[in-house]
Formats: C-alpha cells, sequence, structure tokens
C-alpha cells in the first residue's frame, strides 16, 4: 500500500517535471544553445545571407582580422574605453556612495540616491539622443556654458580625441547610479563597532577609510569592478547613436564593429569571428573574478 | 548612529551631494527646455537658456508625424508578454531544479549558468538567422519569443527556492494536493520578493532594449519606443524640439514607474546584483 503511494507519486512528480521543463527547455535550446554552437561554427565560415554558397575557410576569418585595420583599431578603442570609463566610475561611485552614506537623515540618504540612479533607468538610446543634443557644436550646453564663461568651444562629437571623452562622460552619468546602489549596500553591511572601536583607538578619517571601508569593501569593489567591465565591453547604444562610430573611427569599438560587419556588410562569418574575441574578453574577466572571489575573506 | 551637531564638513558634504545631483539632473532639464521651444526660437536664439514662448508645437509634431501611440502600445505589450512569460518559466524551472530530481538535471542547470557568460553578440547572428528561418522579421513576437526564458531568472528563483522547507512540500502532497498547485499556492507565494524583482529588471530591460529590437523590426509600424527616439533624430534632426519632445515622452513614464516601484527595485538590485 505504501510502496504504491509512493511509486504514484513519482509518476505524478516525473510526469510534472516532464510536462513542464519541455517547452521551457525547448526554447532555452532554440535560442540559447542553438545560437551559441551556431555561432561558434559560423566563424570558420565566410558566411553571408546574399550568397548562395558560403565556403568553409577554416581560420581565415581570424587571419582577416590580423590584416584588418578597422578590426584593430575597434579592439583598441574598446580597451580604450573601459580603461577610462572603469577608473571614473570605481572613484566616482565609491566617493558618492561614501558621501550618500554619510547623510544623516534617512529621507535625504534616499533621495539623493535617487536622483543618482534616475537616469539608469531612461532607455540608454534616449539618454544617447539627448546627449548628441548637448554635445552640438554650435548650440549645444556644453558650448554654450564654455561660451558664457569666455572659453572657446570644443568640437565634443567631431573631434575624434573629444569623441571618446564624450561618451565615456556620457556612460558615466547614465550608469553610476547602479555601482552606487550596491557600494551603498555593502557599506551598510560593515559593522558599525569596527568604526566605533578604531574611533576609540583615535583613527583620524582617513585611516577609517584606509584600515577599515577599504578592505571591508573589497568584495563588493572586485563584484563593481568586473560586472561594470563585462557590461562596458559590450557597450552598443551611445557608440552607434552619437558618433556612429566616427570622426575617424575614432570611438569605433567592437560591438560596433560586430553589428556593421553583419548587418550592414552582411560578412556574418567574419562578425561571429569578431563577436568570439569579445567572448575570450569576458572569459577571461569572469575567470580573474572566479580566482579573486576564491581569495577574499569575509567578515 | 550618535547625533552631531551640524559642522561644517557636514554642511560642505550636503552641498556637494546637492551640486552633483543637480548635475545630475541637467540633461533631463535641457531635454525639458527645448522640448517647450518653438523650432524658429530655438535657430534664432540659441544662447537663450529658457523658452520665451512656450510651445507645445514639438510634441504636436511627435504625435501627428508618426505612429507614436503605436509605437508606445507595442513596447507596453511585448514588453508585458516578456514579462509575464520570464516570471513563468524562471520561478516553473527553478522549483523543478531545486525540489526534484532526474537524469541530466546537473550537466543541464550548470549549461543554463554557463549561457550567462556569453556577450550578446556571439548570438545576436545566429538568432536573427534562427528568427528569419521562422519567418519572424518584422513581427513583433521576434522581440518577446528569444526573451521568454531568461537563464539568469532560473538561477534566482532556484536559489530562493531552495529555501523553502522540504516538509511544507510534503505536507501539501500528503493532503492531496496536485504537483502543479504546489507550485500555484505555495513556492509563488513564498518568493515574491525574487519575483517582483526579477519582473521589474526583466520589464525595464525589455522595455529599454535597443540592439535586439533595431536588428528584427524596420517597419515603421512596428518599431518600440527606443528605436522611435532614434527615427525622430535622423528624420527631424534639424528639428530639436521634435526629438527632445519624443525623449520626454518616452522617458516620463519609466521615471514615474520607477519612482512608484522604487523600492522593490533597490531592495532588488542588492538582493541579486542583476544589471
Amino acid at each position: 500500500m505504501k510502496n504504491e503511494r509512493h511509486f504514484q507519486q513519482q509518476v505524478s512528480e516525473m510526469r510534472f517535471v516532464s510536462v513542464s521543463l519541455s517547452p521551457i527547455i525547448a526554447i532555452f535550446l532554440i535560442f540559447a544553445i542553438v545560437p551559441i554552437v551556431w555561432g561558434l561554427v559560423l566563424m570558420f565560415y565566410n558566411y553571408s545571407p546574399l550568397d548562395a554558397h558560403s565556403p568553409f575557410i577554416g581560420f581565415g576569418n581570424f587571419k582577416r582580422m590580423l590584416h584588418d585595420d578597422l578590426f584593430l583599431k575597434s579592439f583598441g578603442n574598446t580597451f580604450k574605453f573601459v580603461l577610462m570609463a572603469i577608473p571614473g566610475n570605481l572613484v566616482l561611485t565609491l566617493a558618492l556612495a561614501i558621501g550618500i552614506n554619510r547623510v544623516r537623515s534617512r529621507f535625504w540618504r534616499n533621495t539623493f540616491r535617487t536622483l543618482f540612479f534616475l537616469p539608469t533607468i531612461a532607455p540608454l538610446s534616449g539618454s544617447a539622443v539627448v546627449w548628441t543634443v548637448m554635445l552640438r557644436q554650435n548650440d549645444g550646453l556644453f558650448n554654450l556654458i564654455l561660451d558664457r564663461l569666455g572659453m572657446p568651444e570644443v568640437n565634443w562629437l567631431s573631434d575624434p580625441q573629444m569623441a571618446m571623452i564624450s561618451i565615456v562622460m556620457m556612460t558615466l552619468w547614465a550608469d553610476i547610479g547602479y555601482n552606487i546602489v550596491i557600494f551603498m549596500a555593502g557599506l551598510d553591511s560593515i559593522p558599525q563597532m569596527f568604526y566605533e572601536a578604531a574611533e576609540l583607538d583615535g583613527a583620524g578619517r582617513w585611516q577609517l577609510f584606509r584600515h577599515i571601508t577599504m578592505p571591508l569593501l573589497s568584495r563588493t569593489s572586485v563584484f563593481v569592478v568586473i560586472m561594470t567591465c563585462i557590461s562596458y565591453f559590450q557597450m552598443f547604444p551611445q557608440f552607434q547613436i552619437m558618433t556612429n562610430g566616427g570622426p575617424s573611427n575614432g570611438t569605433r569599438v567592437l560591438a560596433l564593429d560586430i553589428f556593421d560587419n553583419a548587418f550592414s556588410y552582411m560578412n556574418m562569418g567574419y562578425a561571429s569571428s569578431i563577436a568570439f574575441v569579445l567572448l575570450l574578453i569576458i572569459l577571461a574577466i569572469t575567470l580573474v573574478q572566479i580566482r579573486l572571489g576564491r581569495s577574499q575573506w569575509e567578515y | 548612529m550618535r547625533k552631531k551637531q551640524w559642522d561644517i564638513p557636514y554642511i560642505v558634504l550636503i552641498c556637494v551631494l546637492s551640486a552633483a545631483s543637480l548635475i545630475m539632473f541637467v540633461p533631463y532639464l535641457w531635454m525639458l527646455l527645448l522640448s517647450f521651444k518653438s523650432n524658429v526660437e530655438i535657430l534664432r536664439d540659441s544662447t537663450s537658456l529658457l523658452p520665451k514662448k512656450p510651445t507645445l508645437q514639438g510634441y504636436h509634431t511627435v504625435v501627428s508625424d508618426a505612429p507614436f501611440m503605436r509605437w508606445f502600445f507595442n513596447s507596453l505589450l511585448t514588453s508585458a508578454i516578456v514579462t509575464a512569460g520570464t516570471l513563468f518559466s524562471s520561478s516553473l524551472a527553478g522549483y523543478i531544479f531545486a525540489k526534484f530530481t532526474f537524469r541530466g538535471k546537473k550537466i543541464l542547470f550548470v549549461v543554463i549558468l554557463a549561457t550567462l557568460m556569453v556577450p550578446f553578440q556571439v548570438v545576436m547572428i545566429p538568432t536573427y538567422l534562427i528568427i528569419s528561418k521562422l519567418h519572424l522579421i518584422n513581427n513583433l513576437s521576434a522581440i518577446v519569443v528569444p526573451y521568454l526564458v531568461s537563464s539568469f531568472g532560473i538561477y534566482l528563483c532556484k536559489q530562493f527556492v531552495e529555501g523553502i522547507p522540504r516538509d511544507l512540500i510534503e505536507a501539501c502532497r500528503i493532503d492531496g494536493a496536485r504537483e502543479f498547485r504546489i507550485y500555484l499556492s505555495v513556492i509563488i507565494p513564498q518568493i515574491t520578493p525574487a519575483m517582483s524583482a526579477l519582473g521589474i529588471f526583466t520589464f525595464m530591460s525589455a522595455w529599454n532594449n535597443y540592439l535586439w529590437p533595431l536588428i528584427v523590426l524596420n517597419e515603421e509600424q512596428k518599431m518600440t519606443v527606443p528605436l522611435a527616439l532614434v527615427f525622430f533624430n535622423s528624420h527631424h534632426s534639424v528639428n530639436y524640439n521634435v526629438v527632445m519632445s519624443a525623449a520626454v515622452l518616452i522617458m516620463i513614464p519609466v521615471l514615474i514607474i520607477f519612482l512608484i516601484f522604487q523600492r522593490q527595485f533597490i531592495k532588488g538590485l542588492t538582493m541579486t546584483g542583476i544589471k
């Protein structure tokens, strides 16, 4: 009797699992697994949806990459962008998070956090368009302000040197709210007694930061840096909308190079091999995270 | 915390934070100001900040010149379906991965987690090819179907379901509840914090998604809100008031939704670390 009941139970469990999981796994297979495998296969072909034939070319796409100035430039620009934006993001968000956490009224703490977080919510494409208008040469807000201050105007988006800086500024504006929230949560989780004990020992503000906040916030910092790195390496809308890679390819990044190769020039095989390079970069960052995550201490 | 008096460093801190948050607000203000100017005024008095004769001309052009309401509806409908689908599939799969045993479960779950590391650029080309093989290009379901299942959602729900005691589920079974019934009336209520966080994030990222709709939707009637703004920017590139009015119409609803659900949003963010 008990065994039979147990058996029935197992049958109904199995039925439940197979009936409800199959459609989910099916969609997962079609739109996650198949594309990954297909993408990895595609990079060995000279595939274009416009051509009837798509010859297998082995590592041909990768050889082509090494001589493709546009790819090399995009590769360099991507790192340039990340190396400029990450330190800026980290310093700004940590400083603001510490600052906001010091605000004594709970209401104002939440209000400040919300104000910095709002741009994170807005569609990135919309923010990019608004910034493009603000950065216009003759009638944009930035140059109007410089003009009133009696300073020469800057070619924010048309000067190859400035364009990258402009996009970094826009990205920082659009993105710091997220890390501020994470850092504030990290700061909240540091036990208050550590600070009280250190203050009793006569530690100053800088010493408190250096010897308590910094080490105890290192886990959060690693998380923030890694997640932000991964998302910055894939940034797309602002590059496409604000400059579309220009001027003279000064802001052409890998994500844009992949998009253009795939959907403007229809070189999908080649685009897949560039996407693979991006995958390798992201895997490398993830491995770093796993290594660092293991060696961090808990408190 | 100890109560302190208003000392000088504290006043400086408040001033710095206020100034910084004001700077954060400048792009929104600039957008609003331009949206209320007439085009003539923008071109003639480009140096004045405030609109001299506020006008709704820009907003009028946005609504009359393009199927704006249609785009808004497209975004709303697709984002709502994606959110509902993701919540359903994630919680159901999360429950199964957390509380049932079957062959291949471990491998399947590791595979699901592994896909999280793959950048969208790798899958977007093959997914485009699959969507076009299914004849879904320029069809709104192209931006729905691939997003109905979320690896992250499954992972998140599994974590939360694991915290539910097995005895609770067993007790329901002894009472004669069917498996799906247990999922609906026991599991779902227990994981609502995770579900609301996942729901808000899914909705926001579906609403704001730019790259994928850009790839699969070209027809004007089928576009979504993020594409609409870029449409105005390229069609009315001289009429800033039109572009900025469109920007206002697109950003305000999202910001209002955020202000309403703010608490769940921030809580969800710190709880899950979704970006």
